[in-house]
């Protein structure tokens, strides 16, 4: 058994139990309304499925072992981090000036020195993308905390 | 023969005929861009279509499908970076080619070879969808129940050699498509009382999360690798010669291609990697495999290419998957209201043969594009990822919250992003998923109209003789790889003691 397997199957075997734990807060219906599987039936049978196909893992049975992985880089979890503050930006300043401040900053991020060549470039794409969604789709996107408080 | 020429006539139609060639030239130029998927492009395009009918998001849909085989083998050749994952066999030999200065000679082998193969899958979807779906027609649930499972332990084998893992992520596919009302009783489950998932999680956000987002966090992780880039002096069509050699690998490998595409789950990579190896036991000319085979190229391009069509046959006729991008493709006509399966081909025979037409076409304008502007589109490799990663993010987002115009769909689509990076870094393949919740539905849908029919005895699936094939061929399906793999260690073991 591999540490990794391990690690693995022990996680998806803690979501099986926890997915299967909600399946006792579904709403009951009364038996005599109930014709076939109830609701909760189906979800705990596939439960059950990636349960045993977990052990399996576990046990390395089906799978080639598998090698630890190299520790996540820094980079993945600054990014991961912008993309996340991006929604969170969403709702502070609206859509369009998020996406600008995104495009510029996560460019800045990964290296690239030229911030008019990333304004530029996020411009035209913002302008693009809001002439086809907004101007032609009639999409409606989130203005924003600050703009709603203005407005 | 009458809703043939109705498809021929809708694809004439001046909208559907530029969304065919928008579908073409987008699917190359993405296609092209290393990292970016076929799959990852129909996923973040997907949104575009609901806006569309149901004719024209297909032929949109078909046409991206048709032309992001051919776009991988631009950057494969180029900078050895299969721009699509059905282009890794086409790098064995189309980069030393390049290497040696024949890049144009390799990219014009690379588009015949890919119409070629495409075009002849076209013609086996015209001809065998329909047949299938005549077979189909007299299926009940138990039967759609028995192929949605076949379907589903068929991704076992996607997705490299965790066959265990692929399952696993199969069934949690299916878990997810439990989120949301249960219509037969009408109970939320793991809805934890938000608006935003009474509904289901909408297939968009997890499909963009889990290809785009997973790829660009991929990618982060990757930062300061360099791609060594390659000139392209000239695009010229294989010579007479070239043709010659390579007749025998693009017939053998369209055929084999298009069978693999409809097996369900297996896609165009397993399609390419398979014809390699067979166009490399086929050939006079072994020796030059690796090194720079023009037939390397020719074998792999023309049965990726030909899984296309031959996975849209099981989609179509069956409502099963043949792929992953045609489960994303069977996900956008889900959205349009549209069920794949036999009745499609009365009810809505024009529609089908929208997909005929439209992928006809799309073969035909890339292998002009491909012969004509490969240059340009080899330049789409060099967008610095600074500049490109960030675009395919806010890309991703406006595509995940167009549909709903709903922040949470945005959250659903990060969340997903992140389970698709820790999925590939564990060793786990998101196809699987996919597919799992695409057909999670139909399973549960299915077992319960089989149990209704059976009155709850499940004893009774096996009093039927197509749902008791379909299982076997299912348990021998998931048995076969273990069995083959204890039948070799004995072999190992009992040529070590000499017997």
């Amino acid at each position: 058994m591999r540490r990794t397997d391990v690690v693995v199957a022990g996680v998806a075997l803690c979501g099986c139990a926890i997915a299967f734990g909600l399946t006792y807060r579904f709403d009951t219906m009364p038996a005599a309304m109930v014709s076939g599987l109830g609701a909760e039936v189906f979800p705990r049978l596939v439960i059950g499925v990636i349960a045993f196909l977990a052990v399996l893992a576990a046990f390395g049975i089906g799978n080639p072992p598998m090698e630890t992985p190299a520790p996540v880089p820094r980079m993945v979890w600054m990014t991961a981090a912008v993309l996340f503050a991006f929604v969170g930006a969403v709702a502070l300043i609206g859509m369009w000036p998020a996406a600008i401040v995104f495009l510029v900053g996560l460019g800045l991020l990964w290296g690239e020195r030229s911030v008019w060549k990333l304004s530029a470039s996020a411009l035209v794409l913002c302008a693009a993308l809001y002439g086809l969604f907004v101007r032609v789709l009639g999409g409606n996107f989130p203005k924003g905390l600050i703009a709603n408080l203005w407005s | 023969m009458d809703a043939f020429f109705a498809g021929l006539t809708a694809v004439a139609d001046p909208q559907i005929l530029f969304l065919v060639f928008a579908g073409t030239v987008l699917g190359v130029v993405v296609g092209a861009l290393p990292g970016i998927s076929g799959s990852t492009t129909t996923a973040l395009l997907l949104p575009l279509t609901i806006a569309m009918t149901p004719n024209a998001a297909i032929a949109f849909l078909g046409s991206i499908y048709c032309a992001a085989n051919f776009g991988g083998s631009i950057t494969a050749i180029l900078i050895n970076t299969p721009g699509d994952p059905s282009a890794s066999a086409t790098a064995f030999d189309g980069y030393p080619l390049a290497k040696r200065g024949e890049a144009g000679r390799a990219l014009g082998m690379s588009a015949v070879a890919s119409a070629i193969g495409g075009i002849f899958s076209v013609i086996v979807l015209i001809i065998f969808a329909p047949v299938l779906a005549r077979l189909a027609y007299q299926f009940g649930p138990p039967e759609y129940f028995a192929l949605a499972l076949f379907g589903l332990s068929m991704v076992a084998a996607v997705g490299g050699d965790s066959p265990v893992k692929n399952l696993m992520a199969a069934a949690s596919g299916v878990l997810i498509a439990t989120v949301g009302l249960d219509l037969t009783t009408g109970v939320e489950r793991f809805a934890f009382g938000m608006p935003a998932l009474s509904d289901g999680i909408g297939f968009i956000p997890v499909l963009i999360g889990l290809f785009a987002i997973a790829e660009l966090l991929e990618r982060a992780s990757q930062r300061g690798v360099v791609q060594e880039y390659i000139k392209l002096n000239a695009v010229k069509l294989p010579t007479l010669a070239d043709f010659r050699k390579c007749a025998k690998a693009i017939s053998v490998s369209s055929v084999i291609g298009t069978f693999i595409g409809i097996l369900p789950a297996l896609g165009a990579t397993t399609a390419a990697l398979i014809c390699y190896n067979e166009t490399k036991r086929w050939s006079k000319h072994k020796e030059e495999f690796g090194k720079g085979a023009i037939e390397g190229v020719a074998g792999p391009e023309a049965a990726n290419n030909a899984a296309v069509g031959g996975a849209m046959v099981p989609t179509l006729a069956l409502g099963i998957p043949g792929s992953t991008t045609t489960a994303i493709i069977l996900a956008g006509l889900l959205v349009q209201g549209v069920r794949p399966g036999p009745h499609l081909f009365n009810e809505q025979p024009t529609l089908l043969y929208v997909v005929f037409g439209s992928m006809l076409v799309a073969n035909l304008l890339y292998l002009i594009l491909g012969l004509g502007a490969a240059k340009i589109f080899a330049r789409i490799a060099l967008i610095p990822e600074a500049f490109l990663w960030p675009a395919v993010f806010i890309l991703s987002v406006v595509g995940a919250y167009a549909p709903n115009q709903a922040m949470e769909d945005v959250v659903i689509m990060l969340l997903f992003g992140v389970v698709g990076f820790l999925f590939r870094r564990y060793g786990f393949s998101p196809a699987p998923l996919i597919m799992g919740l695409v057909l999670g539905k139909m399973v549960e849908e299915t077992l319960k109209q089989s149990l209704l029919i059976f009155d709850q005895d499940w004893t009774l699936f096996f009093a039927r003789p197509v749902v008791v094939t379909l299982f076997l061929i299912t348990a021998a399906g998931l048995l076969a790889p273990s069995l083959y793999r204890a039948w070799r260690r004995l072999r190992r073991v009992q040529a070590g003691n000499g017997v």
